[in-house]
């Protein structure tokens, strides 16, 4: 399973825009990797991802198994203001959830 | 007597009732997970060619080859010791972009990863993906109707698809 309440998330104004940096704690199996004993792992990888600022939607990321182990992403938002509310939302392919939120610096 | 019968008849249908409707609602798929991932596009991450994963995402369009979009792959650019993080960054000049999408060519299933911004999204995004080996890298952006591509040729030392 995922490990709980490790999801990170970053967000600082930068020459007036606001910087997000994203890192979620997941360990995106593919369903082709084998553990130590041989056996298949299942797959267990997030599909989707959604952001909010401010209760807005933003942005939309839907992923497949290629996305690395604990995935990252970084983006830009346009303008923005010290102290906006900047929320993500994930959910992966056996249903598990979770959810970060961050202040902008 | 009687009376007694009946009571333990309605018992048993009010709990017949219940139950059957609990079913209906748990096979209807309200109940299930599965239910919120419905916009997941299965057909497109389970393709296995770049042309079949593309149509199944965004649909017919010609392939317009671009320099608009900036994108690079690696680090060094074109180069991964670990192909289970391939930091990926890309950059566009476009206007109006609908959907992007991020294609590993030789990965048994292409697509990677697509995401739709909304205006307020500036790119550069960057994040990370699995290269299974030596490929060729995708990236597509829909903007304005027009499907524009940029391929990028990335080595890998360790495959990174387990």
């Amino acid at each position: 399973m995922a490990v709980r309440g490790k999801d990170r998330i970053r967000a600082k104004l930068q020459d007036g825009d606001t910087l997000v940096r994203i890192l979620l704690a997941h360990p995106m199996h593919t369903g082709r990797g084998e553990d130590a004993q041989g056996k298949l792992i299942d797959a267990e990888f997030i599909q989707d991802i959604r952001c909010w600022r401010n209760d807005k939607e933003v942005l939309t990321i839907k992923c497949g198994t290629a996305t690395s182990r604990n995935p990252f992403f970084a983006f830009q938002l346009k303008g923005g203001v010290r102290g906006d509310v900047i929320t993500l939302r994930w959910v992966d392919n056996t249903g598990a959830k979770g959810r970060a939120e961050t202040e902008v610096q | 007597m009687n009376e007694q019968f009946d009571a333990a008849r309605r018992y048993w249908l009010k709990r017949g009732v219940s139950a059957t409707t609990i079913a209906m609602v748990a096979a209807s798929g309200l109940l299930l997970p599965r239910q919120l991932l419905a916009h997941w596009p299965r057909d497109a991450y389970s393709a296995k060619t770049v042309e079949d994963a593309l149509l199944a995402l965004l649909g017919e369009a010609d392939l317009i080859d671009d320099d608009a979009i900036y994108f690079s792959v690696g680090s060094p650019p074109t180069y991964a010791v670990n192909g289970a993080t391939v930091p990926v960054e890309i950059n566009s000049t476009l206007k109006n972009i609908e959907h992007i999408a991020l294609l590993v060519e030789k990965n048994p299933s292409p697509l990677a990863m697509s995401f739709v911004p909304n205006d307020d999204v500036m790119l550069p995004f960057k994040t990370m993906l699995k290269v299974a080996e030596d490929s060729d890298m995708l990236a597509v952006i829909r903007a304005e109707g027009k499907l524009y591509v940029t391929r990028r040729y990335v080595e890998i030392d360790i495959g990174g698809c387990a």
